[in-house]
């Protein structure tokens, strides 16, 4: 079970992911605009979107429909559509 | 040989971490994704040729007739423009790319990865450092018929034995299945290597090539046999052998990634491929790996290995699905990189590709 499911602390965990998949090294979780574009500024591709989706699949146990790609261009975006896929707490 | 189904259900899918666990895969996964890097774009050369070949997509649809620019600084600056607009790997075809040698080096200078589509016949020069594709439609009686060219395969082994940048392509049509074992034989001895791509009819055609049920079964079995032969010269899976013998084609399987069939440019080859034609213009409507193609029919080698390789996410369903993909990113790389070497199958059962069933 990841450790936070709430909105910063999956943005957190998805930025900590998004380094170690692609090896940035410019950048940390803390620096890691959650607002960047990462098609448009970061340059990533489909397929590292999908490695990303696998990853985060396995860390969250929800599904990332491959139509859904598009939409998740920034950390922000994914995070959100992370959360709202989460089984409500009580 | 058995089938089996990859359409897991949700529930009994293997986690990823749970695939990366076993360490043939890993090790594969490691190896394949460092090329995840690789952006394409498809440029014309020229639009003449040496040979004429029945069937041939170049002579199709609009683009023969697009003016050729010559200029070497107009394909200069063409690739820096590429470069600066995130594209690392150019795919050189039309009509034959050996006719311009000298556009050949000026690409090459500034775009180091790519690969060359041509037939052969004429050698080009080592200085030009792309993969190679060389085009094998049967043996030296079939390319007369077919192709209209005299001694063909004993040219195209003289000009590229013991060439690292060389893949013979051996296209299988519905009229040379019987001839791929003594061609194979003739190039094995040669010590060159080879990989097969199966005919896709251009929009219109009406010719005695196009695949049926029934030859597509006998092209696989070939397929299949002549890996497990010479699986050192034959680059190429069993899985490869699945994607492009299915009685449905790469679009309906995989849903096409390239701009013709996709109309999302948010990301991947909808967003970044371009297909120049010889005046160096380009039309997204109808921008694909191989224009003209019949999409129906399309089972091009050169089609898949974008298609096939961007549905990472469908194969990770399961343990043996995901070792074909892999089996088919390895090929890709293998036949279209300088310098990429092939590793062993992980995965030589026959697996369904993901959507056949529902698709």
């Amino acid at each position: 079970m990841p450790a936070s499911q709430d909105i910063q602390g999956i943005i957190r965990r998805v930025a900590e992911i998004i380094i170690d998949e692609l090896k940035l090294e410019d950048v940390t979780a803390e620096t890691f605009s959650p607002d960047m574009d990462l098609v448009d500024e970061l340059g990533i591709d489909s397929m590292d979107l999908a490695t990303i989706a696998l990853v985060l699949q396995d860390e969250y146990r929800v599904t990332i429909d491959e139509d859904d790609y598009p939409k998740l261009k920034t950390i922000r975006l994914i995070s959100e559509y992370i959360k709202d896929k989460l089984p409500v707490r009580h | 040989m058995q089938v089996n189904s990859i359409a897991a259900p949700e529930s009994s899918k293997p986690k990823f971490s749970e695939l990366l666990a076993h360490p043939d895969v890993k090790a594969r996964w490691e190896k394949v994704r460092k090329y995840f890097f690789l952006r394409e774009s498809t440029y014309d050369m020229s639009n003449r040729c040496n040979i004429r070949c029945d069937g041939c997509y170049y002579y199709e649809g609009e683009k023969q007739f697009a003016r050729e620019v010559g200029d070497v600084e107009a394909w200069r600056e063409l690739m820096k423009s590429e470069k600066a607009r995130g594209i690392t790997y150019v795919v050189l075809a039309g009509a034959e790319p050996s006719l311009v040698p000298e556009l050949l080096e000026v690409c090459y200078q500034t775009m180091p990865l790519g690969s060359i589509a041509t037939n052969g016949f004429k050698k080009i020069p080592e200085s030009v450092g792309y993969k190679l594709h060389i085009s094998v439609w049967g043996n030296d009686e079939t390319s007369l018929r077919i192709r209209k060219a005299k001694n063909l395969l004993k040219k195209q082994i003289e000009n590229y034995e013991n060439d690292p940048r060389a893949v013979f392509v051996y296209t299988f049509t519905r009229d040379n299945i019987d001839e791929v074992k003594e061609v194979t034989e003739e190039l094995v001895a040669h010590n060159c290597r080879l990989t097969f791509n199966v005919f896709s009819a251009p929009v219109g055609y009406t010719g005695n090539l196009r695949h049926d049920d029934e030859s597509l079964g006998r092209t696989r079995q070939s397929m299949i046999e002549l890996l497990n032969q010479y699986p050192r010269h034959v680059l190429f899976s069993v899985y490869n052998a699945v994607a492009h013998t299915h009685p449905k084609g790469l679009h309906d399987l995989y849903s096409c990634s390239y701009p013709r069939q996709n109309p999302s440019q948010d990301i991947g080859l909808g967003r970044s491929f371009r297909q120049y034609r010889t005046d160096l213009n380009w039309d997204r409507s109808v921008a694909c790996c191989v224009p003209d193609t019949d999409c129906v029919d399309c089972r091009h080698y050169a089609a898949g290995s974008a298609v096939v390789t961007a549905r990472l996410y469908r194969h990770a369903n399961s343990l043996a699905a995901f070792k074909s993909w892999l089996d088919y990113v390895d090929t890709y790389l293998a036949v279209w990189v300088m310098g990429y070497e092939k590793g062993e199958n992980l995965c030589n059962e026959i697996i369904e590709p993901p959507q056949a069933a529902i698709s």
